[in-house]
C-alpha cells in the first residue's frame, strides 16, 4: 500500500527541550492512523512538526512525494493538509460562518462543500450566525473538523477529538470522522483508547519522543500486554 | 433577554460608563451652554486625532504583539511630510524621482527571491556578497544624491526656513522658490540612482536569505508579473516626475489649496504606509522571536526619527495653514448656519451660541468618525479583516489554515502607520508642527487604549473620546474655574493637572476593570 504521508526519524526541539527524538510514522492513503501514547509523549508535537509549526531539526517529512521540511507552515497547509488542533482553536470573535469562510483556499470552496459539511454536522447549519464563543464544547469540535473540510485537504491531522466531550457526542464524532475518512486520509491523536480502537486501522505508539511500536489496530486490541505497558490501563 | 443578560454580564462596564456620564453631566452644570458646546467639540477633535494614533497602535499590537513605540514619531513624520507637499510642492516633485527609483527595487522582492533560488551559490559566497553589495549601493547613492538637484529650504537661514515658508503661506503669500539645477550629467545621475536602488534591494534580499537559509518557497516557479509591472510603473512615475518637473510643480502651485491639502494628506498617508511596510519587513520581522529587542528597536527608531526630522526641518515649531475651504472671512462670518457656511467658507461657525473653528472642531471629528467606520467595515466585512480578527486570537491556527500570516502582518503594520501618518497630516493645521507633537499624542493614545482595552477597536474609540473630554474640560476649567462645595474660591486646575487628569481616569478605570472598558478577560 502506498503512503500519502511519511514521517521519517524526525527530531524536534522546542526552546532548549529535545521533544521528539526520532519519530517515524507512515500513513497509508485513505486510512485512519492513530498516534497513541501517554500524556507528554510527543504526539501533538509530531502533528505540529509535520505542519512546520514546530519545525523539525532532523529527519524527513514526505507528503505525496514531496519533502516538507524547510517549508513554511502556511505553504505546507496549502498543499492540502488540514489541522484540527487540541482544544479546537475556534476563532471566538468570528461567527460560525466566518470560521468556515476563513478556511477557504480558493473562492467558492465553502459553497461547494457546504452541503457535505451540513449533512455531516446538521447542528452547524442552525448555529451558522452565532459567534464562536457561544458554542458548546461538542459544537466547537464539530466546527473545528468542519473547518478542516472546507478546502480540498488530502490529509487531516486531528488532535484529541474526544477530549472533554460527553459520551453521546463522542459517538457522533466517531461516526463523523469515519464518514469523512472515506474521502481523505486521517492521522489521529487520541488519548481515549476505546475511541482510537474504533476508528483507526493502524497505530503508532510514541513514548518519550520516540516511536516505539506500530502495526494494525486489530492486532493491538488483542494484545493487552502492549496496551498495559505503553498506554496504561485500557 | 439577551439584553438583560449582557447587562448583567458586563455590570462593571455599564456602571463605570454611567458614572462617567454622570460626572460629565455635573461637569457641564457650572458652564454656560456656549462654553460646554465649544469644549465638547474640542474634546471630540482631540479624541479624533488620538483615535487615529490609537487605532493603528492597537491593530499592530493586537495582531503582531509589537508595542510600536515609534508610532508617535511616525505620526509626526506624517505631519511633516504633509506640510512639505502642501507648502513646498517643488521639493516634493524634486524628491519624487530619486525616491521612486530607489524604492522601485523593493517591489521586485519576489523576482529577487526567484533568481536567488535558481542561483545556488556556495554558503560562504552567499554570506558575504549581500554585505558587499549593500556597501556598494550605499556608496553609489552617497556619490549621486548630493549632486542631485532638490529645491530645499534652509534650516539655518531664517528667511528660507520652514518657519518663514509656513508663516508666509499662512498670510496668503506663496513664495515659489527657484528650481535647483544639475551640477553633473542628469542621465548619469538617473542611471546611478536606478542601479544603486537595484543593488541595494537585491543585497537586502540576499541578506534575508542568508539569515534563514534553507527556506524554500512553494511558489518558486511562477513569474511574479505583478511585481514586475509595479516596478515598471514606479520607474515611469519617476521618469515623468523628472521630465515634466517644472510643469508638475507649476500645476501643484497653481492648484486650489483645498485640493493641494487633500493631495498632501493622501501623500502623507501613503508614505506612512510605505514606511510602515518597509519598517516591518526589514527591521521588525527578524525580531518576532525576541519581543524585548523589538521594544528597544521601536524606542530607538522613535529617537532616530525625531533627530532626522530635526535635521531636515529644524527644531522651531511652525504652522501649516488651513486650506482655502476653511479660511473664508469678511461679511457673513462667522457663519450662523450650515448654508451660510457653505456660501462663505468661514473659518469659524456658530454652534448653539459658541464660536468654533470649522476645520478643528467640526471637520476633524467627522473624519475621525469616517475612519472609524471605514476600518470597522474593513475588519468586519473583508477577508483581510477576518484574518486580522482571527489572527489577534490565534496566529498559529491561521497559519495552519494555509494563510500567509506574515504578509498580513506587513499589511497591518502599513495600515497602522498609515493611520498615524494620516492623523499627523490632519492634525498639523490645527496643532502646528513641532518635534514633540508625536510624544504627546502617543501618550494620549496609550492612555486611551489602556482605558478602552488594549486590543479592542471600539475600546480605542471610546478611550480616545474619554481622553479628549478629560483633557479639554480640565483645560476649560483652568480658565473659568470650577465651584467645588468645600472651597470658597472656584478651583482652577493648573496646566500640569491636564495630563494628570487623564492618567487619573486611567488608574480609576483600571482599578475597576483591569482589562479596560472593552478588553477581554483572559
Amino acid at each position: 500500500m502506498d503512503n500519502i504521508l511519511e514521517v521519517h526519524d524526525i527530531h524536534t526541539n522546542i526552546r532548549q527541550y529535545h521533544i521528539l527524538q526520532g519519530v517515524t510514522v507512515s500513513v497509508p492513503r485513505g486510512s485512519i492512523t492513530a498516534l497513541l501514547g501517554r500524556n507528554g509523549a510527543g504526539k501533538t508535537t509530531t502533528l505540529k512538526s509535520i505542519l512546520g509549526l514546530t519545525p523539525p531539526s532532523q529527519g524527513k517529512v514526505i507528503f505525496d512525494g514531496r519533502e516538507l521540511r524547510g517549508m513554511r507552515s502556511f505553504d505546507i497547509a496549502a498543499l492540502g493538509i488540514g489541522f484540527v488542533p487540541e482544544h479546537r482553536a475556534i476563532f471566538r470573535d468570528l461567527s460560525v460562518a466566518e470560521n468556515l469562510k476563513i478556511a477557504e483556499r480558493r473562492k467558492g470552496d465553502l459553497a461547494r462543500k457546504q452541503e457535505m459539511i451540513f449533512t455531516l454536522f446538521p447542528d452547524l447549519k442552525r448555529l451558522i450566525h452565532l459567534p464562536g464563543t457561544h458554542l458548546s464544547g461538542g459544537q466547537q469540535q464539530m466546527l473545528a473538523i468542519a473547518r478542516a473540510l472546507v478546502p480540498d485537504n488530502r490529509v487531516l491531522l486531528i488532535d484529541e477529538p474526544s477530549e472533554g466531550l460527553a459520551p453521546v457526542i463522542i459517538e457522533h464524532m466517531i461516526a463523523a470522522i469515519r464518514q469523512l475518512s472515506a474521502d481523505s486520509t486521517v492521522l489521529l491523536v487520541e488519548q481515549n483508547f476505546i475511541v482510537a480502537s474504533q476508528l483507526a486501522e493502524s497505530y503508532v505508539i510514541i513514548e518519550e519522543g520516540r516511536s516505539v511500536k506500530d502495526g494494525k489496530m486489530a492486532d493491538l486490541v488483542n494484545d493487552p500486554q502492549t496496551i498495559q505497558r505503553y498506554l496504561g490501563a485500557a | 433577554m439577551p439584553l438583560i443578560q449582557s447587562l448583567r454580564k458586563n455590570r462593571t462596564l455599564w456602571i463605570t460608563l454611567a458614572v462617567l456620564v454622570l460626572l460629565f453631566v455635573t461637569a457641564i452644570q457650572g458652564m454656560s451652554t456656549k462654553d460646554w458646546v465649544v469644549t465638547l467639540l474640542r474634546s471630540l477633535s482631540v479624541g479624533a486625532v488620538t483615535f487615529l494614533v490609537a487605532s493603528g497602535f492597537s491593530l499592530i499590537f493586537g495582531l503582531l504583539d509589537v508595542l510600536n513605540l515609534a508610532h508617535g514619531t511616525l505620526f509626526m513624520i506624517g505631519a511633516y511630510v504633509g506640510w512639505t507637499v502642501y507648502i513646498r510642492p517643488d521639493t516634493f516633485v524634486d524628491l519624487l524621482t530619486p525616491a521612486a527609483f530607489i524604492i522601485s527595487g523593493f517591489v521586485l522582492g519576489p523576482v529577487w527571491k526567484m533568481l536567488l533560488d535558481r542561483l545556488r551559490l556556495p554558503q560562504r559566497v552567499s554570506r558575504i556578497w549581500p554585505w558587499v553589495g549593500l556597501l556598494l549601493a550605499v556608496a553609489v547613492l552617497l556619490v549621486i544624491l548630493p549632486s542631485y538637484p532638490v529645491a530645499f529650504w534652509n534650516v539655518a537661514q531664517y528667511d528660507q526656513s520652514p518657519v518663514t515658508y509656513g508663516f508666509m503661506a499662512d498670510q496668503g503669500q506663496r513664495i515659489i522658490p527657484d528650481a535647483a539645477s544639475f551640477s553633473g550629467s542628469p542621465v548619469l545621475a538617473l542611471i546611478g540612482l536606478l542601479l544603486g536602488g537595484l543593488l541595494g534591494t537585491v543585497s537586502l534580499a540576499g541578506l534575508g536569505r542568508a539569515s534563514n537559509s534553507g527556506f524554500e518557497s512553494a511558489s518558486g516557479l511562477k513569474i511574479p508579473w505583478f511585481s514586475i509591472i509595479s516596478y515598471l510603473a514606479l520607474i515611469l512615475i519617476g521618469l515623468a516626475a523628472f521630465l515634466f518637473n517644472d510643469s508638475i510643480t507649476q500645476f501643484l502651485f497653481g492648484l486650489d489649496t483645498t485640493w493641494l491639502f487633500l493631495f498632501a494628506v493622501v501623500t502623507a498617508t501613503l508614505s506612512g504606509a510605505g514606511l510602515g511596510a518597509v519598517m516591518e519587513i526589514t527591521l521588525v520581522r527578524p525580531l518576532y522571536i525576541r519581543p524585548i529587542y523589538q521594544l528597544m528597536l521601536t524606542m530607538g527608531l522613535s529617537a532616530i526619527g525625531i533627530e532626522v526630522v530635526r535635521a531636515l526641518w529644524g527644531r522651531p515649531e511652525f504652522v501649516m495653514p488651513k486650506p482655502a475651504l476653511f479660511t473664508g472671512s469678511g461679511e457673513g462670518c462667522p457663519a450662523e448656519t450650515l448654508s451660510a457656511w457653505l456660501a462663505n467658507h468661514c473659518t469659524t461657525i456658530t454652534v448653539l451660541g459658541g464660536r468654533v473653528r470649522v476645520y478643528n472642531e467640526i471637520v476633524l471629528p467627522i473624519i475621525g468618525v469616517i475612519v472609524l467606520v471605514a476600518v470597522w467595515i474593513l475588519l468586519q466585512r473583508s477577508r483581510l479583516g477576518m484574518i486580522i480578527r482571527a489572527g489577534v486570537q490565534d496566529r498559529e491556527m491561521v497559519e495552519a489554515l494555509g494563510i500567509n500570516v506574515r504578509r498580513v502582518f506587513t499589511m497591518v503594520f502599513a495600515l497602522g502607520v498609515g493611520l498615524a501618518a494620516l492623523g499627523g497630516a490632519l492634525a498639523a493645521p490645527s496643532t502646528g508642527l513641532s518635534n514633540g507633537m508625536g510624544e504627546h499624542f502617543l501618550l494620549n493614545a496609550l492612555i486611551a487604549l489602556a482605558i478602552g482595552g488594549l486590543t479592542s477597536y471600539p475600546g480605542a474609540a471610546v478611550g480616545s473620546v474619554l481622553v479628549g473630554l478629560f483633557e479639554q474640560f480640565i483645560i476649560k476649567y483652568g480658565q473659568i474655574g470650577i465651584q467645588l462645595p468645600f472651597m470658597a474660591e472656584p478651583f482652577k486646575p493648573t496646566p500640569p493637572l491636564v495630563p494628570a487628569s487623564t492618567v487619573l481616569l486611567m488608574v480609576i478605570i483600571l482599578l475597576l476593570l483591569p482589562q479596560g472598558l472593552f478588553g477581554r478577560k483572559e
